[in-house]
């Protein structure tokens, strides 16, 4: 309970309500403003509760809570999902019983795998009836448990109001992630005294918390960093999205230009910096830049801020950072350090306040790593990304180095899964944090489309755009009737190479070129007329490089929910590639950027330290 | 006979872990846990759970075959989950242990006598008897209760059931305790 709700006790506690509208009431509470979800029997209460609570309120729009429908429940959670991502608050889905709540499952383990906060309120068949495969009942508990960050059932109607409230704290405490709550139909329909406040005690969990908001950086302990800092002579930031959620980007920026350290990203830590700035060396891993990969070998000292060594980065852990003595490890979950790395250094707590503890304890601190930065410059000119820009194939590169310029970095931008996502991450500028969203850890196709909606609700009046494969606009194809019903402005840019791409290129390989169930060269779909049936007015197909330009920008400019396929070089595969279970040595990358020779890294025939 | 580990049973225990968790009593807490073995694919030997002095709370001692490193990642997992009050390994502290067995062992004219010797230095009590066979009850650390298995083995065992272990630490850390002294706030 907070002080401020001591003070002023609810306007509606000691009414009677049903549980449906106090699950609505502590939404309203919580400060929702936007619900996705699918109704369905078993949650007609609550979808009851919605509609006459915005009904009473039909003169003050800006208090009515916006229902979003979606074609599918998996993409109300995707769209809470973005929504949450976009602005760093708890995104909200209802979903009914049985094929509701499994339709479901696949958002919430993408929210866990991600760190993304969100409640999912799941009707159940009434608590007479659970476990009598009753008509859509399906063991949410039991499904959802391993795949989210808590599970509740309500059996004891008099807990519900308590229990919504704590799954927004627990959703939002800590490491974020999805809280589900199964609410039988009778729950729904009971009726009790609404008390307006309270939550329920988890004692453990609340201690941890309370700790893990309290933890700071002692002074011996930031000493021992720059202590560390101060040994090295080539030290590398590898931020990950922890940044980013933790609300750390500015902390950490401001950290990198007093510091001068340059900074590589995970896929989720892509936005903690600005890409463009020049101690950026944007994203690191299977797929990440050449440069940032190789000053991930050449680092002395590698300094890891919310971020967790996951193999898409770390590729083979015994050859990782292999000229790093020593690691620094900053993450809000202890569980994260030292599961994959041993550190040398490492503190658990919010990476915000540790970055400020750092930068007060170090305000003296000084030391010229311009070698080392030279270095990184010189990484950075002689391994640039590039790609085959003389083919008259459009390649999907050269469309997002179009796009790039004409957004600024300044998009929120959505992405599906595959090739199309590698380069996203790599063309496109990203200047901000929660700007671009991608599903990393589950990797989920048909993210992209469900999330570009959710974060246009969050942002109405910023530019939004969808960058999709073809393979993954299928999967939730049925969301550009979303997109159109409510008329958002997203931007959905398919680049088009007929079939799964990432796949065929591990198929190129690793297979012997025997496309298994990648080829989509023969399909029917006319993608331009799905949209225009779906209601898009703007809805086009460029197949002509020399109207790339132009066609993007009328799109971009379009005023409303623009449609855009652009049918790519199907043989264009993602470079640089760090093959599975690979060390970075071993990175491929491919015939347009230069490689480094495996003597040259370091060597230089002086010792290290006098290298740079 | 003794709490503390004779080198046979430290032999045993080399490879297994014993965890004691203290959870909220809430539904479905102990599919949770269990939950988090089975999908990092470790075994467990053997499970208990039984609410503490205080009713909001269970506490789960559970035996797993894993390296100490590999039960250090596991309980800081378990450590996250909201409804997971406290979580150790109590493999290398010192705890008390006890398991329970009950186990029907075949026992003819002729042989019971030895039997019952034989069960003695156990303290193993008979808790019913037929014409055929005894079924004895012994408590102990695991070790015990596995050479005691050792000795009747050769009898013939016709059915058995053992509770799995339950540990207690021997000093109560004001931390540690049942009741969570912050409990207040």
């Amino acid at each position: 309970m907070t002080a401020q709700q001591e003070q002023h006790p609810h306007p509606l506690a000691g009414k009677r309500m049903t549980g449906a509208e106090m699950i609505i009431q502590v939404l309203a509470q919580e400060g929702v403003d936007t619900i996705f979800g699918y109704t369905g029997g078993a949650i007609l209460p609550t979808y009851d509760a919605i509609f006459r609570y915005n009904a009473e309120r039909q003169d003050r729009r800006n208090e009515q809570i916006q229902l979003i429908v979606p074609a599918n429940e998996q993409g109300a959670g995707f769209m809470a999902a973005g929504y949450a991502r976009a602005s760093g608050k708890v995104g909200v889905f209802i979903v009914t019983s049985g094929p509701g709540a499994t339709n479901s499952v696949t958002p919430i383990r993408d929210c866990m795998a991600d760190s993304v906060p969100a409640v999912l309120i799941c009707g159940q068949v009434a608590r007479a009836a659970i476990g009598t495969d009753a008509f859509q009942e399906a063991p949410v508990f039991n499904l959802m448990s391993p795949c989210a960050k808590h599970v509740f059932l309500v059996e004891e109607p008099e807990e519900l109001e308590a229990i919504v409230r704590t799954a927004f704290e627990i959703a939002r405490s800590g490491r974020p992630g999805p809280v589900v709550i199964d609410v039988p139909k009778d729950v729904q329909n009971w009726e009790g005294v609404f008390r307006g406040e309270g939550t329920l005690h988890f004692r453990g969990y609340e201690n941890r918390m309370r700790e893990l908001s309290r933890s700071r950086l002692s002074e011996e302990s930031c000493g021992e960093f720059f202590e560390l800092l101060g040994k090295s002579e080539r030290p590398l930031i590898c931020a990950g999205g922890g940044i980013i959620s933790g609300n750390a980007a500015g902390q950490l920026r401001a950290f990198v230009e007093k510091f001068r350290v340059p900074v590589v990203t995970t896929l989720m830590g892509i936005g903690s910096v600005d890409t463009t700035d020049e101690l950026s060396l944007h994203m690191l891993g299977m797929h990440g830049m050449a440069y940032a990969n190789y000053a991930v070998m050449d680092c002395d000292f590698l300094i890891t801020l919310g971020a967790r060594f996951d193999d898409r980065v770390a590729g083979k852990v015994q050859e990782f950072a292999p000229k790093a003595k020593m690691l620094a490890h900053i993450d809000i979950d202890a569980a994260e350090i030292g599961k994959v790395k041993t550190v040398t250094w490492s503190h658990v707590g919010p990476a915000r306040e540790a970055l400020e503890d750092l930068m007060r304890c170090g305000d003296d601190f000084r030391k010229d790593f311009s070698k080392w930065l030279e270095h990184v410059r010189g990484l950075k000119r002689e391994h640039a990304r590039n790609y085959n820009r003389e083919t008259p194939a459009i390649q999907p590169h050269h469309v997002l180095e179009c796009l790039s310029g004409i957004m600024r970095g300044e998009a929120i931008v959505a992405t599906g899964v595959g090739q199309h996502q590698m380069w996203a991450a790599q063309y496109l500028d990203i200047r901000h944090p929660r700007s671009l969203l991608t599903s990393g850890s589950m990797a989920t196709m048909g993210f992209g489309l469900p999330a570009a909606i959710g974060a246009q609700l969050a942002f109405p009046d910023r530019l939004v755009i969808d960058v999709d494969g073809d393979g993954s606009m299928r999967m939730n194809l049925g969301e550009l009737e979303t997109a159109t019903t409510y008329n958002l402005p997203v931007k959905v840019l398919v680049l088009n190479n007929c079939g799964d791409g990432m796949v065929r290129q591990w198929q190129k390989l690793y297979f012997g070129n025997r496309f298994s169930g990648s080829d989509k060269s023969l399909r029917q779909k006319d993608f331009v007329k799905t949209a225009e049936a779906d209601g898009f007015k703007f809805a086009r197909r460029l197949s002509d490089k020399a109207q790339l330009e132009e066609t993007l920008e009328e799109f971009i400019a379009f005023g409303g929910p623009a449609f855009l396929e652009v049918m790519i070089d199907p043989e264009a595969c993602v470079y640089p590639m760090v093959g599975p279970g690979m060390g970075y040595k071993e990175m491929i990358t491919g015939d347009f950027i230069a490689g480094r020779n495996p003597d040259e890294d370091l060597s230089m025939g002086a010792p290290p330290s006098d290298s740079f | 006979m003794s709490d503390i580990h004779s080198p046979a049973s430290q032999l045993n225990s080399q490879s297994t872990r014993t965890l004691s968790i203290l959870v909220e009593n809430r539904f479905g807490v102990l599919s949770r846990i269990t939950g988090l073995f089975s999908a990092r694919a470790y075994n467990i030997e053997s499970l208990t759970v039984a609410r503490t002095s205080d009713p909001g709370l269970s506490r789960i001692t559970m035996v797993v075959r894993c390296e100490s490193l590999l039960a250090q990642q596991i309980l800081r997992q378990v450590e996250k989950l909201p409804d997971t009050v406290e979580a150790a390994d109590l493999t290398e502290s010192n705890c008390v242990e006890r398991e329970l067995v009950l186990v029907r062992v075949r026992a003819p004219e002729g042989k019971r006598t030895t039997l019952l010797t034989e069960a003695e230095i156990f303290r193993a009590r008979v808790v019913t008897a037929t014409p055929d066979n005894y079924v004895f009850e012994v408590t102990g650390d695991s070790g015990k209760v596995d050479a005691f298995l050792d000795v009747v083995r050769p009898y013939g065992i016709d059915e058995m059931v053992r509770t799995g272990k339950v540990a207690l630490r021997r000093n109560l850390s004001p931390k540690h305790g049942d009741a969570d002294p912050v409990q207040a706030g």
